[in-house]
């Protein structure tokens, strides 16, 4: 992994150079301070620690140039609701990520490293999976982790998987429907391929229903866990991989995905938050579609088979912050209310808390629990036995705090099919 | 039927309800969450013509020519009131025949036609009794400026009040200055309420009426009832700058019952090109990462705003134009657009707007519809300068309204 704690140079366009001097600087001059950002903050609302969107992002970068010099930064959580919500077009959540890289350039902490690296985590986890299933729900082990790595005792951890779906997808047999509409590209992402293994099977089998071929390429990290934790260089390197990755599957194929918040980085997240400009990411952003939305995008065409089972009962939905910043509305509540008898309430609520790695640290567990403790309440209130959300961090979060099963959307629409 | 209405502000928001409530499938695209919290969350119809104006649907008739009410009708003013003091009954009231005359964050009094039930009891007779309550930890407050501002104002019924202020320690989080909006989530809470009642209620004197900032609950319309029921006295809130909690209050509402009415929002992204054929608009893009998005459908509604949200926008050479569909403008072509004299009249730049017919289609040259499937709402409307006479929320209410129909009995 390349080393991130040079100084950004000024003739550097990507990466911590990019963060330093580019990008939002663009948009910052667009702020007329109107606040609004601040009312739907998560974080702010909670903690006077952060001192809300508009003063750390537009205010404080006009008194950067290189390092912060007001650390409450570190406190935003990065879940772009500022972005979504300013009517001047803002990148006030961009802004506030490039400068919380380089805030942390020379003093990157070891936890910050080491909980970017997802792949590494599914790939050890996997043959093991009793076992860390075991260590992860072990307190003493737990509360050695907490006061070495900074990752709080009652976080929530991914839950290892004895098979990943790599193996499964290669292993089942084969299917016997012959395709009628052509192929598609499956990218499922590190906690899609090892922890959230049975979303990628759900969608693989909802998607052979349709009529479709499903590809899948050998791929790894998009790199999101390193970009939200400042670690630039890493990032880019791997979401330039999985393009080459995803693209060796056919130039032209639709490419879904279930994991939203690896969709979210391979259409935005790498261009506008780390400036890579590359025209294989512009290809893969351009074709790959969110679940959801591609089913959705279906049902417009007419093209969506709506022969569902009924599924008499009440769910709550929640729509994640990653979701909802990619412009595509909330396509799985559009989806679910094909199905008879179901009644999908959506949660209205901002954000879980998690932010991806957020919610995990020590210093900010506490944080993250206040964001989502009104989405936790709703959720018990809704339905305590069955939540669902489109990303895989946010439904560890709902579950572990909320102690209610929490899955993708998918798997209604999946056994709504009659699928098993 | 499939609709589509660009813009979440006011008039976004109330024709995508009454499009959604007469059966069409809608889906609403917004670059941001609309500018509503911005505003006092009262809704103005004609509050200057420039005399003050006491009775808002009387002045309404009384227009003529290429004003906005002129176009749409004082019909459509009665009917869109109407349907929002039905849509929204916990949260507006107020008479089309009798503007309320309100207390501002600096003491002035403003006329408005539809207000919040927490607002009203500052609508002052002459020798009523007020004190104005500010807290000390939440910042753009200030009651001794609203006091000693009002108590020298004749009031527009003749006669002033007299009117006198405290200011009372209330922190609810640890910091020196609270937004109103962390007021407002504090109050929500009934134990909080009950604290804060304890503190102001020693300051009061018999009789009096209690001016408070706007701060009395942000999700429980019933907060500010207990508050008075626990002080004892009649209050009134003060809208104060952005934050605005009854600005919030009107937005989150809107935007609630038009999602339990079916609309599809999609939040975040600017609306920014178009495809027609055949003098019609077949679909709109909306500049998402990488490529952009589109989304076709049988009308659409273009609610954007004008100057201040970018729907309208002026190069450095005084070229106006429309920025989605690039619109044929009324009143772009003044000279000059600005003039140099800051206390001067009016600036003909705020009249630049779209020419809409009687059905709220935007016109052209000839008076002929521009797309046969387009109508356009609010801001974006050619003709009056809305904050200086105000009148934008009710131009943006009538004319959503007025769209909403004209697209509901063509398309049935």
């Amino acid at each position: 992994m390349t080393e991130v704690n040079d100084r950004p140079a000024t003739h550097d366009r990507t990466g911590l150079g990019f963060a330093g001097h580019e990008l939002s600087r663009a948009s910052l001059d667009a702020c007329v301070k109107c606040t609004i950002c601040e009312t739907m903050c998560p974080v702010s609302a909670v903690t006077p620690l952060f001192t809300g969107p508009k003063f750390v992002g537009p205010q404080a970068e006009r008194f950067r140039n290189g390092e912060s010099v007001d650390h409450s930064l570190d406190y935003c959580s990065s879940c772009g609701t500022c972005t979504l919500v300013c009517p001047q077009g803002v990148q006030i959540a961009e802004l506030n990520s490039q400068a919380r890289a380089v805030m942390k350039a020379d003093h990157m902490p070891l936890r910050d490293r080491l909980i970017g690296q997802t792949t590494l985590m599914g790939k050890v986890m996997t043959p093991v999976a009793p076992l860390a299933r075991w260590a992860l729900g072990n307190k003493a082990i737990r509360t050695v982790m907490e006061a070495t790595v900074k990752v709080h005792r009652d976080a929530p951890m991914p839950p290892a998987q004895s098979q990943s779906f790599e193996s499964w997808f290669a292993k089942r047999p084969k299917p016997t429907k012959v395709p009628t509409r052509g192929a598609l590209v499956f990218f499922h992402g590190c906690a899609g391929g090892y922890f959230e293994v049975e979303t990628s099977k759900k969608t693989v089998e909802v998607l052979e229903h349709l009529g479709y071929e499903v590809l899948v390429p050998r791929q790894g990290c998009c790199g999101l866990a390193q970009q939200s934790n400042g670690l630039f260089d890493g990032a880019t390197a791997s979401v330039l991989k999985l393009c080459d990755d995803l693209r060796s599957s056919g130039k032209d194929l639709t490419i879904i995905s279930s994991s939203g918040s690896c969709t979210g980085m391979l259409k935005h997240e790498a261009h506008e938050i780390m400036g890579v400009s590359d025209e294989r990411l512009k290809d893969v952003g351009t074709r790959i579609r969110d679940t959801m939305e591609f089913l959705l995008d279906l049902y417009d065409a007419g093209e969506l088979p709506t022969d569902f089972l009924p599924m008499p009962m009440t769910v709550p939905y929640h729509a994640p912050c990653q979701l909802k910043s990619q412009g595509i509305g909330k396509p799985a509540l559009e989806v679910l209310r094909l199905i008879p008898e179901l009644t999908v309430v959506d949660s209205e609520k901002v954000c879980c808390g998690i932010a991806g790695t957020y919610g995990l640290k020590k210093e900010k567990y506490d944080i993250a629990q206040a964001v989502g403790r009104p989405l936790f309440d709703m959720v018990k209130a809704t339905n305590p036995e069955l939540a669902l959300c489109d990303t895989e961090t946010c439904r560890w979060q709902i579950e572990q705090s909320s102690g209610v099963k929490t899955v993708h959307p998918i798997w209604m629409v999946h056994a709504a099919y009659g699928l098993g | 039927m499939r609709t589509i209405v660009i813009g979440a502000g006011l008039a976004g928001l109330v024709a995508a309800n009454r499009l959604a409530a007469g059966g069409a499938q809608v889906t609403l695209l917004s670059k941001g969450i609309g500018g509503l919290q911005l505003g006092q969350g009262t809704i103005d119809v004609l509050g200057y013509t420039p005399e003050r104006v006491t009775n808002p649907i009387r002045s309404v008739q009384a227009l003529t020519g290429t004003h906005p009410y002129a176009r749409i009708g004082a019909e459509r003013v009665l009917a869109g009131l109407a349907y929002l003091k039905e849509l929204l009954p916990d949260l507006l009231v107020g008479d089309p025949e009798a503007n309320y005359q309100l207390p501002t964050a600096v003491g002035a009094i403003r006329p408005t036609c539809l207000a919040q039930p927490s607002m009203v009891a500052g609508n002052l007779s002459s020798g009523e009794r007020v004190v104005i309550v500010g807290l000390r930890q939440l910042k753009d407050f200030h009651p001794q400026l609203v006091a000693a501002n009002l108590v020298r104002t004749d009031l527009p019924g003749g006669g002033r009040a007299k009117v006198r202020h405290v200011l009372v320690d209330f922190p609810v989080r640890e910091e020196v200055d609270s937004s109103a909006l962390t007021y407002a989530r504090a109050l929500d809470d009934a134990a909080t309420r009950e604290r804060f009642a304890r503190a102001v209620i020693a300051h009061l004197e018999t009789d009096e009426i209690v001016g408070l900032p706007a701060v009395l609950g942000v999700r429980d319309p019933q907060a500010w009832r207990h508050v008075a029921e626990k002080l004892g006295h009649p209050v009134f809130e003060i809208p104060l700058p952005p934050p605005s909690v009854p600005g919030i209050r009107l937005n989150e509402a809107l935007t609630a019952k038009a999602k339990a009415a079916g609309v599809r929002f999609v939040q975040g992204t600017r609306t920014v090109s178009f495809r027609a054929s055949g003098g019609k608009v077949d679909a709109v893009t909306i500049a998402v990462e990488p490529a952009g998005r589109e989304f076709t459908a049988d009308a659409f509604v273009l609610a954007a705003g004008g100057f201040e949200s970018g729907a309208l926008d002026m190069d450095s050479h005084g070229t106006v134009r429309e920025t989605l569909f690039g619109l044929p403008l009324e009143g772009a072509d003044a000279v000059p657009l600005l003039h140099g004299d800051y206390w001067g009249g009016e600036q003909p730049l705020f009249n630049v707007g779209v020419a809409v017919g009687k059905d709220l289609k935007p016109l052209d040259a000839s008076g002929a519809p521009v797309y046969a499937n387009l109508w356009a709402a609010g801001g974006i409307i050619a003709g009056s300068a809305g904050w200086a006479e105000k009148s934008g929320d009710g131009i943006a209410v009538a004319s959503a309204i007025g769209a909403a129909d004209s697209i509901l009995k063509e398309l049935a």
